[in-house]
């Protein structure tokens, strides 16, 4: 069995690295086009990782919403406005300096975040089902979903206002 | 007899099993499961092109192909050689990545859909825990690839047709996992499994909120495999052929194929969730399964044998004005049912559905000016 | 139910319409389709394909004289006809070559209705594809020529009217013969 746990394991890192990959391609494609399916690619990986720590509704509501809806959004953007390539403007010296103290202070945040979690698995029943999940929502976490809800229905309404034809 | 497939793999899995380690054995039992479905997906789709043609056929009073083979059954195979053998033509303005990629990545939802059928008793190739949202994430990731499709094709027709595809496919999946809501109301599980074993003494198409359900995912189901009458995208009289334009040969082939296993997709899941899956009296599980498929195989095609297609503006009406609202009734009609119970519950879902069938209806009654006096000079 | 019943009705049509193709009679609305080339329609007696040349008994009583008539009338110009002369070189009322072409031949029919001697008709025959593409369709001769008895079986009626025609012709020369014989008869007798 532990060739087959090699494989599994082999796996999620392939999948890790055709994430970070595909991130890169997603900041670094200078059309337009290629860096939105990039970042479809990243959160298709991402979703694979979700896979992988065991939250199954997790990853598919992450392939339902993000790449079904949000990258559809973001692909009718690029696509509406018809944005040529993106050319990078030069960078001046106080700009690179700038970005890179505005870098190494994200990375020493997040380095210093990741190292501090105990990384080990939790003992016991950590497998959420989905009618605990559907119950919690209604029951401890009603605010946030409510919230949520008038969210959304101010975007429709939004959305819905801005689409109108004026009247003539 | 009921239980031949899971016989076979079994057999097979003990041969290998006397030879090879149990790391390979276990290996082969996932692939021995991939292969079947794969080789599956290809098969059905050839013969469902020829259930296809010969349906319509007999509909429009003419035999359909009957000349290569008998019945016309080495027919796909033809196809399949005239498509392998055309020129591929890539455009020269358009994106030679996205040529390529389009098709290749709508296959791969379409076959990985087939993960979650449960083709029998105990025949499921992967029974997630949460098997029905993993077919909506799939067909959502299909309308991303179609605008790829599109667009990358640079041609006015193409992207024309990519974005009223999209449009319609994000129309239709809103009403369809409404539609589901109820299922999950009643069983309490998204696993496919467990859809069709709580199915065992009243299927849910024999409810008021069943049969509601039921015809709208159907709908929203067809609506999403971009067949008639909604195939507005890809109809040759209106955009000559849509996102698929510039694709030739091969290509277009993958598109063919992948619209037919959407469709086969929805019919399994739409007699899974709704007409009981494999549950039935006499014949074994699977068959029961092939059966209804096929029969609701059978309606799609008998849509498409009869109805006009719709217009761009009254399709979008039918998902947002009509199946949108009849949705989230149902869902109302669907919890008093379950929450009453007995007759009072029927009888009470029954009521609110035809009430708000009846006033959608009216609602979105098309414009019909009133007649008109002529009067005319002496 | 307000809102579907139309489609309903449509979809009613349809199945109807499907099941009966497998029971239902051409005649009664079913299947009409011919499955060519295992089954063929009849063709009409007027249909008119390419030429052939009538022989009356053996082929050598064909009915053309070599008149040339056709082959001036002819639109594209498809008839080549050469008379045929005998050992003297003196001219005989038969042709020695008569050629269609049949890559040429547009069907239309000029060459029956100008010939006077009815011996030129159209055919039925129009599965005559062949693959060579410069000698196969050059119709000599022997392969126009066909009989009488050909004729009326693919035209009846015309061949009826044609043959009753040439009849009348014939019992009015035999008459004409018998008086002119009856004439030399009796002013044989008178001069005695």
């Amino acid at each position: 069995m532990e060739s087959l746990q090699v494989l599994v394991k082999a796996g999620i890192y392939i999948l890790m690295a055709a994430g970070s990959l595909a991130a890169i391609g997603a900041v670094f494609f200078p059309n337009l086009f290629y860096a939105g399916l990039s970042l479809a690619g990243v959160l298709i990986c991402v979703a694979g990782i979700y896979l992988s720590a065991g939250a199954d509704f997790l990853a598919m509501v992450q392939i339902l919403i993000y790449v079904g809806a949000v990258m559809t959004l973001i692909i009718y953007a690029i696509m509406l406005t018809n944005i040529e390539e993106i050319k990078v403007s030069h960078l001046g010296i106080k700009q690179i300096l700038l970005s890179i103290l505005a870098v190494s202070g994200f990375a020493v945040l997040t380095a210093s975040a990741i190292l501090s979690i105990d990384w080990r698995p939790l003992s016991g029943q950590n497998r959420l089902e989905v009618h605990e999940l559907g119950a919690a929502l209604m029951s401890r976490y009603i605010f946030p979903f409510e919230v949520l809800g008038i969210l959304l229905f101010a975007v429709l309404i939004g959305a819905i206002v801005i689409a109108r034809k004026d009247k003539v | 007899m009921d239980q031949l497939f899971v016989n076979l793999k079994n057999m097979a899995l003990h041969l290998i099993g006397v030879f090879a380690p149990d790391w390979l054995v276990s290996l082969s039992s996932i692939l021995i499961s991939v292969g079947a479905m794969t080789f599956l997906g290809i098969f059905i789709m050839m013969y469902l092109t020829l259930m296809e043609r010969k349906v319509i056929g007999r509909m429009q009073n003419r035999i359909g192909p009957n000349r290569v083979g008998k019945w016309g059954l080495l027919q796909p195979v033809a196809d399949a050689i005239k498509m392998l053998t055309k020129e591929d033509i890539v455009p020269e303005p358009a994106d030679r990545l996205l040529h390529f990629l389009a098709p290749v990545m709508i296959v791969i939802p379409a076959l990985l859909i087939f993960a979650v059928i449960p083709f029998g008793r105990n025949m499921t190739a992967l029974d997630l825990n949460v098997g029905l949202l993993y077919f909506f994430a799939m067909s959502s990731t299909t309308t991303m690839v179609i605008f790829m499709a599109g667009w990358g094709s640079r041609n006015k027709y193409a992207s024309l047709g990519g974005m009223r595809s999209v449009a319609q496919m994000i129309s239709y999946e809103v009403p369809m996992v409404l539609s589901v809501v109820p299922v999950l109301l009643s069983v309490g599980s998204l696993s496919t499994g467990k859809i069709v074993e709580a199915q065992a003494d009243l299927w849910f198409v024999l409810t008021p909120w069943g049969f509601f359900a039921c015809v709208i995912f159907f709908l929203c189901g067809v609506a999403e495999c971009n067949r008639s009458p909604f195939d507005l995208p890809e109809a040759e009289s209106e955009i000559v052929a849509g996102f698929h334009t510039e694709f030739s040969g091969m290509k277009f082939a993958l598109f063919y194929m992948a619209e037919f296993m959407n469709a086969f997709s929805i019919a399994a899941l739409t007699a899974t969730l709704f007409l009981g899956g494999w549950q039935g009296p006499l014949l074994p599980s699977w068959l029961w399964f092939i059966l209804k498929t096929y029969s609701l195989l059978f309606v799609m095609m008998w849509f498409r044998g009869t109805l006009p297609r719709l217009r761009a503006d009254q399709m979008m009406g039918l998902a947002w004005k009509f199946l949108l609202p009849l949705a989230l009734v149902n869902i109302l009609a669907a919890g008093l049912h379950l929450y009453l119970g007995g007759p009072a519950g029927f009888a009470s879902a029954l009521i609110i559905l035809l009430g708000s069938f009846m006033g959608l209806s009216k609602v979105n009654r098309s414009y019909v000016p009133e007649k008109r006096e002529y009067v005319l000079a002496d | 139910m307000l809102f579907g019943m139309g489609i309903l009705r449509g979809l009613g049509v349809t199945l109807k319409n499907f099941f009966a193709s497998y029971y239902k009679k051409p005649e009664e609305g079913g299947l009409f389709t011919v499955e060519y080339p295992e089954k063929r329609l009849p063709v009409k007696e007027r249909f008119r394909n390419f030429p052939f040349l009538v022989y009356d008994t053996t082929p050598e009583n064909m009915r053309c004289v070599a008149c040339d008539i056709c082959a001036k009338e002819c639109p594209p110009k498809c008839i080549y006809i050469v008379r045929d002369n005998d050992e003297a070189g003196r001219p005989l009322k038969k042709p020695a070559i008569f050629d269609i072409d049949f890559t040429v031949c547009m069907n239309c029919g000029i060459c029956e209705e100008v010939c006077p001697f009815d011996a030129i008709y159209m055919d039925h025959e129009f599965e005559i594809a062949d693959a060579n593409r410069l000698d196969a369709l050059l119709y000599n001769l022997p392969d126009l020529l066909k009989p009488n008895d050909y004729f009326q079986k693919i035209r009846p009626n015309d061949a009826a009217q044609v043959d009753a025609r040439r009849l009348e012709a014939e019992e009015k020369k035999k008459a004409a013969v018998a008086a002119v014989k009856t004439q030399a008869a009796a002013k044989d007798i008178k001069p005695e």
